[in-house]
């Protein structure tokens, strides 16, 4: 939570800085906004796989400039995760990718080309399950009994609507950080026999009535085309 | 800073702290317990308590050892072994001078198959036991005259009812 919070108050003087740059800068010709392809990739899920065995993955991201709001968006990713529970864990590993629009809800002061970002996606992954070791919950008086052979669970797969809120700041021409936070509703998936599928990679992990939240923190790269 | 963009970030605050709530405490029936129902021998529709039973359990360690029921009770639930197929109960009853009741101990002993299921994240696997066949061990003094299963064959998959009656 509190890394979180460092990073919003970190993209938040983003903010006013560029503003304040940009600011005393007056010209009086008529600006025109860049259009173009902007790649990135996930900050945090590098960090994350190099300091935790459990959870690996990494995610590129992708934009495209459609009109002066819209933006196509895109997610391409891949997570080996390790969930310990109380009474077994698991290993989920597979890929996604996730597809929509952006809608930049930001109205910018000329030249400036930030984002808060209010975007659909439709998310699809296909993984494999493996449970580890589970250890049947019953009477605590009674010797507990843990089966040890992994069983695996191949050939997953789940879609879900995503909800994504975000921002995205120009911090250097051309450079972008951004940060977004997903709100996921399944839409379908295949359930394993006598499992569940609880950790869906990129859905994240599947709460009660299979809802999810995700986020990621971003630095990405704008390639212009044209300016308009 | 515009009070749209403040609003933006309070809204990323609140949901973000609502991600972090678990929800993983498990409510879900597990491995489901062996319910006993005791019956009169000699009028069997009748429920008849016992008084004073003791019950052991073989393999078992803690509360169990020396598990007491001193008041009146005509049902009682007991731990089925998850490891290996056979659990042996000793039901002794306790010596009463009101009830004119002596010391004696009877062995029931099921056999069992075993088979795990999925409940829930919180709650993992539980085990429930098929083919249940209830015995008991003759001796020269038998309190217990009878044991009969409520169903043939049967499966102990949850507590919603009775499983086994003892008629004495």
């Amino acid at each position: 939570m509190s890394r979180s919070i460092i990073s919003l108050l970190f993209l938040l003087l983003c903010v006013t800085s560029t503003a304040q740059r940009l600011g005393k800068e007056k010209d009086t010709t008529e600006y025109k906004d860049r259009y173009g392809i902007r790649v990135g990739l996930d900050i945090v899920r590098p960090i994350y796989s190099f300091f935790d065995e459990n959870d690996k993955g990494f995610e590129l991201v992708g934009d495209y400039r459609l009109t002066k709001r819209f933006y196509l968006a895109a997610e391409l990713g891949y997570r080996d995760h390790t969930r310990q529970e109380d009474f077994y864990n698991f290993t989920t590993k597979g890929q996604y990718i996730k597809a929509g629009v952006d809608y930049n809800a930001y109205k910018n002061w000329l030249g400036m080309e930030n984002m808060i970002i209010t975007g659909l996606r439709y998310g699809f992954s296909t993984f494999n399950t493996t449970l580890n070791e589970s250890t049947i919950n019953s009477d605590p008086f009674l010797p507990e009994r843990t089966e040890t052979d992994p069983v695996d669970y191949d050939n997953l797969n789940a879609s879900w609507a995503e909800l994504v809120l975000g921002l995205k700041v120009e911090v250097l021409q051309n450079v972008f950080l951004g940060f977004s936070f997903r709100g996921n509703v399944k839409i379908s998936s295949s359930e394993p026999e006598n499992f569940r599928n609880l950790y869906v990679p990129g859905f994240e992990r599947v709460y009660v009535n299979d809802y999810g939240f995700s986020f990621n923190y971003t630095i990405s790269y704008l390639i212009p085309f044209y300016r308009k | 800073m515009k009070p749209s963009m403040r609003s933006v970030f309070l809204i990323l605050a609140v949901l973000l702290s609502l991600s972090c709530e678990r929800d993983d405490i498990c409510i879900d029936e597990i491995t489901p317990k062996l319910i006993i129902r005791f019956y009169d021998f000699e009028n069997p529709e009748l429920f008849k308590d016992v008084a004073n039973l003791k019950v052991n359990i073989e393999g078992a360690d803690g509360d169990y050892i020396n598990e007491t029921i001193t008041t009146l009770t005509d049902s009682i639930a007991l731990p089925i072994n998850v490891v290996g197929n056979q659990t042996r109960f000793t039901l002794t009853l306790q010596e009463n001078e009101i009830l004119e009741q002596k010391e004696n101990a009877d062995i029931l002993e099921i056999t069992y198959t075993q088979e795990d299921v999925f409940v829930s994240r919180p709650c993992g696997y539980k085990a429930i036991f098929n083919e249940v066949v209830p015995v008991l061990e003759k001796d020269e003094d038998n309190w217990i005259d009878d044991i009969v299963p409520l169903k043939d064959p049967l499966d102990i998959n949850n507590e919603s009812s009775a499983h086994v009656k003892i008629y004495h």
